[in-house]
């Protein structure tokens, strides 16, 4: 093996060159708390370690305005104003868990970040890393898809946006060329009848893996779901939407009935995915409680 | 649905090697040429405490304070043999041999003392503040740093302490296997996720039977180690072997508790002095852990009434179990 070059970015151009230059052989290091234990296990053994860590590009959290094409119901296009949250690559879960963004509506984005290991991993781990890294139980990813975020990645010629969930391609694989680097996550901002919630089902209240994680997005309207996103984690291949239970959802009255009939559809869904796999019987029971939590906090942060 | 219970679990634990296997603690003590006290003793701090308590029962022992006491341990080139640290044994073992060093190196000094002083017999002398003194007319004192510059050759005494127990009886499985006893009851709160199978331990209280507190400190950390260590072994902690392999065999899937698992554990210490103890005090090293597990399965049955029979109780385990009752 040849011996590892070690490199500390210190701006966005430099590092996207670097990548240019050394394709192929690059693994690229943030927070490092996934790399370093494959690099230790001998799972990766790059040529070059490129660190990102310092590069403040990808860093911070702001909001944007982008502007969408729109048909009305009159069939004139027409654009519109929509707020963008942007959220940096290199920003830490730590940072997540403290920003003010992510307070009431979007509270279930920081429950997420705030559910990753320990203070210790989420002062170093980062969103990038996260995604990147492509866990079946990476916590932030079903916040993410719940919201339909995007993934702006960059390479030294072109800046390119796809959707979160057409990014991540498999377990540990994503839509990244080897000259390309993700930059940063996009999401619509939430109006006052949306809001997110999440829930994460592990084996102890802290430097849990997740056994199953439910992200849920309510829009409500005349007390009822008007609009309804699921994603679950650690309950497949990757995390993933939950079309089926979202549908079973949508348009019904806020009660007790629709989400006990959404939750007993969604340990259907479940238990007929992970069939013959082990631990298939508890998820399918547990994704109950999860679910539940995950609306039920979804919910409280609009005040239903 | 959320449902909680309370339950209590009793325990007694005989600590020492028991079964009549000779028990066998050996210290030394010494008087050192500044004239402080140098204990000498092959007994092993683990984070236990023993190193404290075991100056603190030397201090005591020859009536000095605690700085006065030179302590050397674990080497087995200048330390005797103490036995392990295991059994929850220092304390009450090692503890009664490093007092009875003591009290032969007080009674060493008191001899040197009636020579020195010119006195006739050790009647009315008292050992106290690093000297020896005649308690009826204290001008006749000698400091323990003059006695040490006066010896020609060190003074230096070496104890061992045995504790008694019987081999039981195979046939009738009478006999005396362990001395001393130590008795603990835990009660605590837990509260059971009825959807997840996931139980929170929401608060724990021990009362704890440890014949005579000599560090009440040290005894309270004691408690929440074994409280935090039975919390593991009754939910969590699993190793899953499968023909002879452990399967969780390492730290992320061997679950222990963290900080957060942890409720906060009220503690009552008990003390009925243990009279063949050094100053009353027993080893509560392992039975702090006993009673805690099994007050934790009373509380599930109490929240759910689920009689788990099989730990750790994993949330697995218990919604099946609760599925089944269903």
């Amino acid at each position: 093996m040849a011996p590892l070059s070690v490199y500390r970015g210190a701006e966005l151009q430099q590092v996207l060159k670097l990548l240019q230059d050394h394709q192929g052989k690059v693994c690229i290091i943030a927070g490092g708390t996934d790399i370093i234990l494959k690099l230790r296990e001998k799972k990766l053994e790059p040529e070059v370690l490129l660190d990102i860590s310092g590069i403040n590009e990808l860093k911070g959290i702001s909001e944007y305005s982008k502007q969408l094409a729109d048909t009305g119901l009159d069939g004139l296009k027409r654009i519109t104003e929509q707020t963008m949250i942007k959220i940096g690559a290199g920003v830490t879960f730590s940072e997540i868990a403290k920003s003010p963004f992510f307070s009431q509506n979007l509270k279930g984005l920081a429950d997420a970040a705030l559910s990753v290991g320990s203070p210790q991993i989420r002062n170093a781990a980062t969103i990038g890393g996260n995604i990147c890294n492509a866990s079946p139980a990476a916590d932030i990813i079903p916040v993410l898809l719940a919201l339909e975020a995007e993934a702006i990645v960059r390479s030294r010629e072109k800046e390119e946006t796809m959707s979160l969930q057409g990014f991540i391609l498999d377990k540990g694989s994503v839509k990244l060329l080897p000259n390309q680097l993700l930059c940063s996550i996009a999401f619509s901002s939430l109006k006052e009848n949306q809001s997110l919630g999440f829930a994460k089902l592990g084996l102890r209240k802290a430097l849990a893996i997740s056994r199953i994680a439910v992200a849920a997005f309510v829009e409500v309207g005349d007390n009822a779901f008007k609009n309804v996103r699921l994603a679950s984690g650690a309950c497949g291949k990757i995390p993933k939407r939950e079309y089926e239970v979202e549908a079973c959802l949508e348009g019904k009255a806020i009660n007790d009935g629709s989400i006990e009939a959404a939750a007993e559809l969604f340990k259907q869904v479940l238990k007929e995915r992970l069939r013959g796999r082990s631990g298939a019987e508890y998820k399918g029971e547990a994704v109950k409680g999860v679910f539940k939590e995950a609306l039920r906090k979804a919910l409280g942060y609009q005040n239903i | 649905m959320k449902k909680r219970g309370i339950g209590i679990g009793c325990g007694f634990y005989g600590t020492g090697y028991g079964n009549g296997f000779p028990d066998v603690s050996r210290a030394r003590a010494k008087l050192e040429t500044d004239g402080k006290i140098g204990i000498y003793v092959g007994a092993t701090e683990v984070g236990q405490g023993a190193k404290t308590v075991l100056q603190q029962i030397a201090a005591e022992a020859m009536g000095v304070s605690i700085e006065d006491i030179k302590f050397y341990c674990e080497s087995t080139e200048n330390t005797p043999d103490a036995g392990t640290a295991a059994a929850s044994r220092q304390t009450y073992n090692t503890g009664n041999a490093i007092k009875k060093a003591c009290e032969a190196l007080k009674e060493g000094l008191i001899y040197i003392a009636i020579d020195k002083l010119l006195l006739n017999s050790a009647v009315g002398i008292r050992v106290e503040n690093k000297k020896v003194y005649l308690e009826s007319y204290p001008q006749s004192a000698i400091s323990f740093e003059d006695i040490a510059k006066a010896l020609t050759e060190p003074l230096c005494f070496e104890e061992s302490f045995t504790a008694g127990t019987t081999k039981m009886e195979e046939e009738s499985g009478q006999g005396a296997p362990y001395w001393p006893y130590t008795f603990s009851v835990y009660g605590v709160e837990v509260e059971v996720d009825t959807q997840t199978g996931f139980v929170e331990v929401l608060k724990a209280v021990c009362a704890q039977d440890v014949g005579r507190a000599i560090n009440p400190q040290l005894l309270e950390g004691q408690i929440d180690g074994g409280f935090s260590m039975a919390l593991g072994y009754a939910l969590m902690e699993d190793l899953r072997l499968t023909n002879g392999e452990i399967r969780n065999n390492r730290f992320s899937s061997y679950i222990i508790p963290t900080a957060l698992d942890m409720p906060e554990v009220k503690k009552i210490i008990v003390e009925d002095p243990e009279v063949t103890g050094p100053y009353g005090a027993k080893g509560v090293g392992e039975p702090v852990m006993v009673a805690a597990a099994p007050a934790i399965l009373n509380a599930i049955y109490n929240a759910v009434g689920v009689r788990m029979r099989e730990i750790p109780v994993t949330p697995d385990r218990l919604l099946e179990a609760l599925m089944e009752k269903e």
